[in-house]
């Protein structure tokens, strides 16, 4: 058959045109543009110092003495489960009012839904009000949230990522039009009504003020690094392959284990870790002279860019990572196609709990963080909470009061009756308990929880060694202790930021040119062009309104 | 073309008895009340189609005009305020849309991928069905048929995921080719072959259902026809040719007109989800323009402004299309009366 694309591409060229004149006199018509204005926030910042006079009253609420007492936003370890619980709640927080609408977000399969789940069942009754969540794929949860911020639908409890909230323009005027102002519940020492709320950290409420007003419940981060560079330990041992030290020796263990024909290769995604091996910041950093440098800017970002290229270029990437989005790439370690890939922290004990069923030898390490033989690394975190959770606008004072003791519920501590129900279910049903006392999940308990309640109630964060991961909360806060010197400061913190329209709207097509030069289909030069046009089209913007802020707080 | 006559031939007796009988002009009408007693049955059976239309085609209309405005959804009490608040920018969301050249990258490369579709995906469906409709065998054709439909109701994910599975670099056919000593072919990564790529996909996906209504358009043909042709002498390809594609002339250019109404859109998920494979330059369409630079950064203004400028174009189109068909002596999509 011979193609008429000739004919069509003229037709398409004439098409084109016509567009072109039309779009022309539209742009051209003195009257029109004279009527026009341009759109888009241009951003705001709201002072440290406003935040402060608003945040409740901390008082710490700890059942048990931690045998690994964490630092800082390092979670406490504990060694053992105990033996004996004791009630946190005494009150029963629900009072029988209607159903509570929930949604939180999930990274797995979606469990059964209310009235099909026995654990919602078993904590519902416990509760004494029925709460309805409605999980939603983590993943994918922005453009859930666009939607439902969109049409100013909002459950009665709503979860929302910290990262999520940056993307989100004007989030603060939806706080506002959507959300209750929760400061007379909370504010000071009216907090100890709630006094599991009351435990959580003043530096994670600190980041839940929105406008001056307290609007959010936050559930603190259990760990502040943002990503690990996951390795199976197991199948390095079992080859005799030592873990890496620096760059180099990771691109050689690369290519050591890459073997297409068995359906092996080295790594998934790994550019965000590189990054940090390679010393470069996660998007701002201050200048000697002062002044803000974006990372784009630092030549460390040039080489981590190079190497991770090389990569790709040499096929050591599995192509599933390379041919599609979200490649399901935790598959893809679990069966030991993939040998390194980043996740975070949050990932590790789940899926080593987990494949310890069907691979008693399984394990998953995160590489220790290593420097480029002439520089140090930099990790990238933040204080930040994991989420926030909001209570929907004009619901009334007793249903708001109600919904922050069902909040205070979930928040109960380690040691207590009530988080073994939240964490691990009924006994017998959703787990069962271990020579040693600790829960192991049973197929029920990880077919129908998906942390319902747990990722709506901020819960000071705790990490406990299991029977099936024996080493776990040794080897997650070992990691966190060896590594946190080198997490860089957080400039922002606890300012505000809402991010002016332009230079959100240039970081998609930013990500994409420097994607095109990861996967090989640009050359390495191309990222002084990138730069260019990133610093013109809304990176210098958005450098003078970061330095501004950090000027407006005397940083 | 000779073929023009014949339908026009096959067209007439069909209209003449459809006119409706005892009707004449001039009679005084009747009274609203009347009518309404006699065709209340039918209007109540028209009644849910037509709130279907109002509620959700043409109240959403209306919310066009955020395309003129700094649409802020969170501004006044309600959703509805939130419409009457907002700052009004005149045309600022499209000289944004017309002066930004990644919208016209999206606009050039959906112009292409319809156009290359036109020519290599819209012939297929019609060839498919004069094939079935040449099958004898009742059976065969029904499993042949459900083969071909079923793909239609896997999603684009699974379709996209069934394509790395089988040619993607750790796919079937590359292992295949790797057990042999060959080197793989690059398929799903291939940033020049992605427009054969997305419209093999196609193809897969929607050539069967595509097929159906095509199927329909031949069971209509008189078999008198292709009977009396044989008898003068008529071959396969002479029946063909002046019997089965002037039947299914109408259906075909009725089609195409709809399909250049939709110029601008060539799917959404598809791209996508392929997106990273083969970098923004090769798949970035219009849609996937407004998610990125509109929804995902909340300018839902911008978002309607494209919008706009799309079913514009549609329209334009189909007006054009139509009346071109008129020109050609063909029905199109309506005709006035």
């Amino acid at each position: 058959m011979k193609p008429s694309l000739p004919g069509a591409s003229t037709d398409r060229r004439t098409l084109l045109r016509l567009i072109g004149l039309g779009a022309t006199a539209t742009l051209g018509g003195g009257a029109l543009a004279a009527c026009s204005k341009e759109a888009g926030s241009k951003g705001t910042a709201t002072k440290a110092d406003a935040i402060r006079s608003v945040l409740p009253t901390y008082k710490p609420a700890e059942l048990l003495k931690p045998d690994i007492p964490g630092e800082g936003p390092i979670p406490n370890g504990y060694l053992s489960y105990p033996r004996e619980l004791v009630d946190a709640v005494t009150e029963q927080p629900g009072r029988g009012g209607p159903a509570i609408r929930t949604m939180s977000p999930w990274w797995g399969p979606t469990p059964p839904t209310l009235g099909k789940n026995s654990y919602l069942a078993a904590v519902n009754a416990k509760l004494g009000v029925d709460v309805d969540p409605s999980l939603q794929d983590g993943n994918l949860y922005a453009d859930k949230l666009n939607a439902m911020l969109g049409a100013r639908d909002v459950p009665d409890i709503l979860s929302v990522p910290n990262w999520e909230v940056d993307k989100i323009a004007r989030f603060s005027d939806a706080v506002k039009a959507l959300f209750e102002d929760l400061t007379d519940h909370l504010k000071g020492d009216a907090a100890a009504n709630y006094p599991y709320l009351a435990s959580l950290s003043t530096g994670a409420w600190e980041y839940s003020v929105w406008g001056g007003r307290l609007h959010a419940v936050p559930f603190p981060t259990d760990g502040p690094f943002a990503w690990a560079l996951f390795h199976r330990k197991d199948l390095l041992d079992r080859a005799a392959l030592a873990a890496p030290t620096s760059p180099d020796e990771l691109y050689q263990l690369g290519k050591q284990v890459t073997d297409p024909a068995k359906g092996v290769w080295a790594f998934g995604s790994v550019f965000d870790m590189v990054q940090q091996f390679f010393g470069c910041q996660q998007t701002w950093r201050k200048r000697p002279d002062g002044g803000l440098e974006h990372k784009f800017e630092n030549p460390a970002f040039a080489a981590a860019l190079e190497f991770t290229a090389k990569l790709f270029k040499e096929g050591l990437v599995h192509p599933d990572t390379v041919a599609s989005k979200g490649a399901d790439e935790k598959q893809l370690f679990k069966a030991g196609k993939i040998l390194m890939y980043q996740d975070g922290l949050g990932a590790w004990q789940g899926m080593q709990s987990e494949q310890t069923k069907v691979l008693p030898s399984f394990e998953m390490q995160p590489l220790p963080v290593f420097g480029t033989g002439g520089s140090q690394p930099v990790i990238w975190g933040s204080e930040k909470p994991i989420f926030f959770t909001f209570v929907k606008k004009g619901l009334g004072k007793d249903r708001v009061e109600e919904l922050l003791r069902v909040l205070n519920w979930c928040a109960a501590p380690f040691g207590s009756r009530e988080f073994e129900l939240r964490e691990y279910g009924v006994e017998g049903k959703h787990f069962t308990r271990a020579a040693d006392g600790s829960p192991a999940a049973t197929e029920l308990g990880r077919k129908e929880m998906g942390a319902q309640y747990t990722h709506i109630g901020g819960r000071v964060p705790v990490k406990v060694r299991s029977a099936d991961t024996p080493n776990f909360a040794q080897d997650y806060i070992g990691y966190y202790q060896k590594n946190i010197a080198q997490m860089e400061k957080d400039l922002f913190a606890g300012i505000k930021l809402e991010l002016p329209a332009n230079s959100s709207k240039i970081i998609q097509p930013t990500d994409d040119k420097i994607r095109d030069i990861l996967r090989g289909r640009r050359p390495l030069s191309d990222l002084e062009a990138v730069r260019k046009e990133f610093l013109a089209t809304g990176g210098e913007e958005g450098r003078a309104f970061h330095e501004k802020a950090l000027a407006d707080n005397g940083r | 073309m000779s073929t023009q006559g014949a339908a026009g031939v096959v067209d007439t007796p069909a209209v003449a008895p459809a006119a409706p009988p005892g009707r004449t002009r001039g009679r005084p009408r009747r009274t609203l009340r009347a009518r309404l007693v006699r065709d209340w049955p039918l209007l109540a059976m028209a009644a849910p189609a037509a709130a279907l239309l109002l509620v959700f085609h043409y109240l959403p209309t209306l919310g066009n005009v955020i395309a003129f405005q700094d649409y802020n959804p969170f501004v006044g009490d309600d959703p509805l305020d939130a419409f009457l608040h907002s700052e009004w920018i005149g045309f600022g969301n499209f000289e944004a849309l017309f002066s930004d050249p990644l919208f016209w990258d999206a606009v050039r490369n959906t112009l292409t991928i319809t156009a290359f579709q036109l020519v290599f995906f819209f012939p297929l469906p019609i060839l498919l069905a004069i094939l079935l409709n040449s099958l004898v065998s009742g059976r065969v054709r029904g499993l042949v048929q459900s083969v071909v439909y079923l793909p239609h109701f896997c999603s684009w994910v699974l379709v996209v995921t069934f394509f790395v599975q089988m040619l993607g670099g750790a796919g079937l056919l590359a292992q295949e080719m790797r057990q042999a000593g060959l080197e793989p072919w690059n398929i799903m990564t291939n940033p020049d072959g992605f427009i054969v790529l997305v419209t093999a996909e196609a193809v897969w996906k929607d050539l069967g259902w595509g097929a159906i209504v095509f199927l329909a358009a031949l069971a209509a043909i008189d078999p008198n026809l292709y009977e009396a042709a044989a008898a003068d002498g008529a071959g396969r390809w002479r029946r063909l040719w002046h019997i089965t594609l002037p039947g299914l002339r109408p259906v075909i250019v009725l089609l195409l007109i709809m399909r250049l109404g939709d110029a601008l859109s060539v799917g959404f998920e598809q791209f996508i989800l392929q997106r990273d494979a083969v970098g923004r330059d090769a798949a970035e369409v219009l849609d996937t323009f407004v998610y990125y630079q509109a929804i995902t950064t909340q300018q839902w203004g911008l978002g309607a402004a494209a919008g706009l400028f799309k079913a514009v174009v549609g329209l334009v189109l189909i007006l054009t299309a139509n009346r071109v068909a008129h020109r050609l002596g063909e029905q199109g999509v309506y005709s006035r009366s």
